[in-house]
């Protein structure tokens, strides 16, 4: 088990170093130049050619590579030209509120969803399992960006019952996490409900009612463990939506976190501040499923690890 | 050090019972904090290496806690600020400064020449000072004469030298603190002279400015300014109508019709100073040709998309310059008519082949119109529109969008790579000055063939006009500045480099009874002088 989790991590540089290798690439081969967008717009070429010279961009590509790499190796970023310097400070202040809001959509997620899905299954065509249906479906069809806008009309601008921006406490999680949530938790109903309704159907559910175990107990001894696989994985995957539908939250709510910087980074070009934050957040996705993975092994011994 | 950490330590047990007092007033009264919700994040705070790093919102809070040794009033107007006197030489080569007595810093040093001196040295130093060249590289160097004394010399005639000294990247910083936080810990530790003092700074997100108590000019009118980035507009007006903030810039202009209806909100448009156009390649046939120039100028509705797309917050140009710059002139008018722009195409060999499609020799006449995405407001709605228009006299008109990260680019090609005919384009002088936005647009390239020395996009070239600008930069009064200027945009106007189209409005909304707030038309919202 720990050597496991332990190649695991030895894994993730590599992996960061691959993805950052792309990101390089793509960067390079995109139009836009980061000195003439922090030159202004009203910049003369020469200003440009100065901070050209400057950032290191009149380098030959390979160079400006072999720069970066050795950089981050010795724990240099290299210069932001939205901070003006080093980022690594202004991205660990922002971390705590991306990983905050994504821990209350994944809590949320897991409070509302699950449950909704096994009531779901267990009442089955009922007219609970239709009302549970229809939100889902109204949760998928709803863009975050959206709900978000309505969330702010009507709890913040109608009445004045949150904060409609920013960091103001913790009732100012409320409405991002909503937005963000609002998908996670149609797609866990909708997973749960299906995979509970196929174990319900299963032979061992017969058996354990035969020996006369209520039908409660049925469900959260047997049932439910069996159908969190599927439902864990689920979650998982979707912490990457997570990471990319949390942008354009963040942006709505003026979150602040690191999606809208990422953005803005990117229109700037500035690739010292996208390095950094795409380090974050690819460190923060493996993580992630490592713990899927230990989850794994939690739920169903089968599938533990040597 | 130690003797700082004593004395600050001293100071701050003598007034913290005094600062708690104040803290249950502001508490007490929460207009004495005015918030902002900006459009734009703040993130460096230095008006060299690199100025403020982002355009308005840096440069906004900058003008709040800095001074310069002159400003700009709300109509951009040069007006005295950390000088009391200035004399520009006859020759235009220096200007002289008589300094403020008695001004200190908000770190409690003195503001003297020598400080003036080390500034203007900063901006000279093309390494430390990477933007805003245009306005110090003509800056040849900087003589204190007493203490309340300095000669700024150029290299050659400016007469906008003092327009260098009201642009935000002229602000004044106390060289203690410079000294003390180092060059690179200026960006976020700021120390000026101006109205408001730094109390926080979260860069990216908030800053928060408290009343400078020792200001020369006084006590501002609120006690605390709160700067607020909030990137999405419909975020800031659902928080200027929450009343958790009292003033936001940037208001999209299909959201003001609402805000006007609303009783506690007050709205305030103001012209910019960006006139946007459709820069033409003046490289290559048939776009040498003035007269298709011109047509191409009569065949766009710019009235209607004033009206239609921009709600009436825009207004047709009729000059190069847009109407609040420093020179503005009047200096004609296309007026829409297709049939015009038909007949001046005409006269150029262009005549209707088949359905109505110009053709001269058995060719059509094609325009590839460059656009960007978002750069400008509404960018792609008016290039279709004006698609629409030159399709409807027969030009065959062809769209190519590009995203704005990658549109600069586009534009600064050298001649033989460029791939438009027509490009997307506005300017905004950072400066407020006519002379340095035609100079940046018009002057002629030094090389025709290489890349841009500026922003003359479209290769313009004429001699009377290069000697027009060069004449009205070594002419120190400003009513012979502004004839020659005058004199310039006549000529451009009827040359017609550009498809002239309009200058957009700024919007900024306040809370009712918040007074004083200024829009500037460089996009700038500035509170220092605001109340409640």
């Amino acid at each position: 088990m720990t050597g496991f989790v332990l190649s695991r991590l030895a894994r993730m540089p590599l992996i960061a170093f691959g993805v950052l290798t792309i990101i390089f690439a793509i960067f390079k081969a995109v139009p836009g130049d980061e000195a003439q967008m922090m030159a202004g717009a009203t910049a003369s070429q020469a200003d440009i050619d100065l901070l050209r010279v400057r950032l290191g961009l009149d380098r030959p590509v390979l160079e400006q590579y072999a720069t970066r790499m050795l950089g981050l190796l010795s724990g240099d970023l290299g210069y932001s030209s939205t901070f003006r310097g080093n980022p690594l400070p202004h991205i660990l202040a922002r971390l705590p509120a991306t990983l905050a809001l994504a821990a209350s959509a994944i809590l949320v997620t897991i409070l509302v969803g699950i449950p909704a899905g096994v009531v779901a299954a267990a009442r089955q065509g009922s007219a609970v399992d239709l009302a549970i249906s229809f939100a889902v479906v109204a949760l998928l069809a709803i863009p975050n960006f959206w709900l978000g806008l309505l969330l702010i009309f009507v709890l913040s601008v109608e009445w004045g019952l949150l904060p409609s921006f920013g960091f103001s406490g913790w009732a100012s999680l409320a409405m991002p996490t909503a937005a963000l949530s609002a998908r996670l938790i149609a797609l866990v109903a909708r997973m749960t409900r299906g995979v509970v309704i196929e174990e319900l159907a299963k032979d061992y559910v017969r058996t354990a009612r035969a020996k006369g175990m209520g039908g409660g107990a049925v469900l959260t001894r047997h049932v439910l463990r069996n159908a969190m696989i599927p439902t864990v994985t689920v979650i998982g995957l979707q912490m990457g939506y997570l990471l990319g539908g949390s942008v354009v939250v963040e942006r709505l709510f003026a979150w602040p976190g690191l999606g809208d910087l990422m953005v803005n980074a990117i229109g700037a070009r500035d690739f010292t501040l996208v390095q950094a934050i795409t380090v974050v957040f690819v460190l923060g996705f493996l993580a992630i499923n490592l713990v899927v993975e230990l989850l794994y092994a939690a739920i169903n011994p089968r599938l533990r690890h040597g | 050090m130690l003797r700082r950490t004593a004395l600050s330590l001293l100071s701050g047990a003598a007034i913290a019972p005094l600062a708690g007092w104040r803290d249950a007033i502001a508490q007490a009264a929460p207009g004495r904090t005015l918030t902002y919700g900006q459009s734009t994040r703040v993130t460096a705070l230095d008006p060299a290496q690199g100025a403020f790093a982002t355009y308005p919102g840096g440069y906004e809070v900058g003008y709040c806690m800095f001074d310069r040794l002159v400003d700009f009033d709300a109509d951009l107007r040069i007006v005295p600020g950390l000088a009391t006197r200035w004399e520009v030489a006859a020759d235009v080569m220096s200007v002289r400064f008589t300094l403020r007595k008695g001004v200190t810093f908000h770190d409690g040093t003195a503001f003297d020449a020598a400080a003036v001196k080390f500034n203007v040295e900063r901006l000279m130093d093309r390494e430390r000072t990477p933007t805003n060249r245009p306005l110090w590289d003509v800056v040849a160097g900087v003589e204190v004469v007493d203490a309340e004394t300095v000669v700024v010399r150029t290299k050659a005639p400016f007469s906008q030298i003092l327009n260098s000294f009201a642009h935000g990247s002229g602000s004044i910083v106390s060289p203690a603190s410079v000294a003390r936080h180092g060059e690179k810990g200026v960006a976020q530790n700021p120390v000026g002279a101006g109205p408001f003092m730094l109390e926080s700074f979260v860069p990216g997100q908030e800053v928060v400015l408290k009343a400078f108590p020792g200001y020369w000019g006084g006590r501002p009118a609120t006690e605390r300014l709160a700067f607020k980035f909030i990137a999405e507009a419909a975020t800031r007006v659902a928080a200027l109508r929450t009343g958790s903030v009292d003033i936001v810039d940037s208001v999209p202009v299909q959201l003001v019709a609402g805000l006007r209806r609303e009783a506690g909100i007050d709205v305030i448009a103001r012209p910019g100073l960006r006139p946007l156009g459709l820069a033409i390649n003046l490289s290559a046939a048939p776009f040498d040709d003035v007269r298709v120039r011109q047509a191409l100028n009569h065949a766009v509705p710019v009235r209607q998309i004033a009206e239609r797309v921009f709600f009436g917050f825009a207004k047709a140009s009729d000059s190069p310059l847009a109407f609040d710059t420093q020179g503005y002139k009047r200096a004609g008018e296309y007026e829409f008519s297709p049939d015009k722009a038909k007949a001046l195409l005409a006269q150029a060999g262009w005549t209707p082949g088949a359905g109505g499609k110009l053709q001269k020799g058995g060719q059509p006449l094609k325009l590839r119109m460059l656009a960007s995405e978002g750069l400008f407001p509404g960018d792609v709605s008016i290039a279709e529109i004006c698609q629409r228009a030159f399709q409807q006299v027969g030009i065959e008109a062809e769209i190519r969008k590009v995203e704005g990260g990658a549109y600069w680019g586009e534009l600064r090609r050298e001649r033989k790579a460029l791939d438009f005919d027509v490009a997307f384009f506005g300017f905004n002088p950072s400066n407020a000055s006519g002379l340095y936005h035609l100079e940046s647009l018009f002057k002629s390239n030094a090389d025709d063939n290489g890349k841009l020395d500026v922003w003359n996009i479209g290769r313009y070239r004429n001699a009377r006009v290069d000697e027009l600008l060069a004449r009205a930069n070594a002419t120190p009064d400003l009513a012979g500045q502004n004839a020659l200027l005058g004199e310039v945009q006549k000529i451009v106007w009827d040359e017609a480099p550009y498809v002239w189209l309009h200058v957009n409005e700024n919007v900024t909304a306040v809370r009712k009874g918040v007074t004083g707030v200024e829009v500037w038309p460089i996009v700038f919202t500035i509170p220092r002088r605001a109340g409640a």
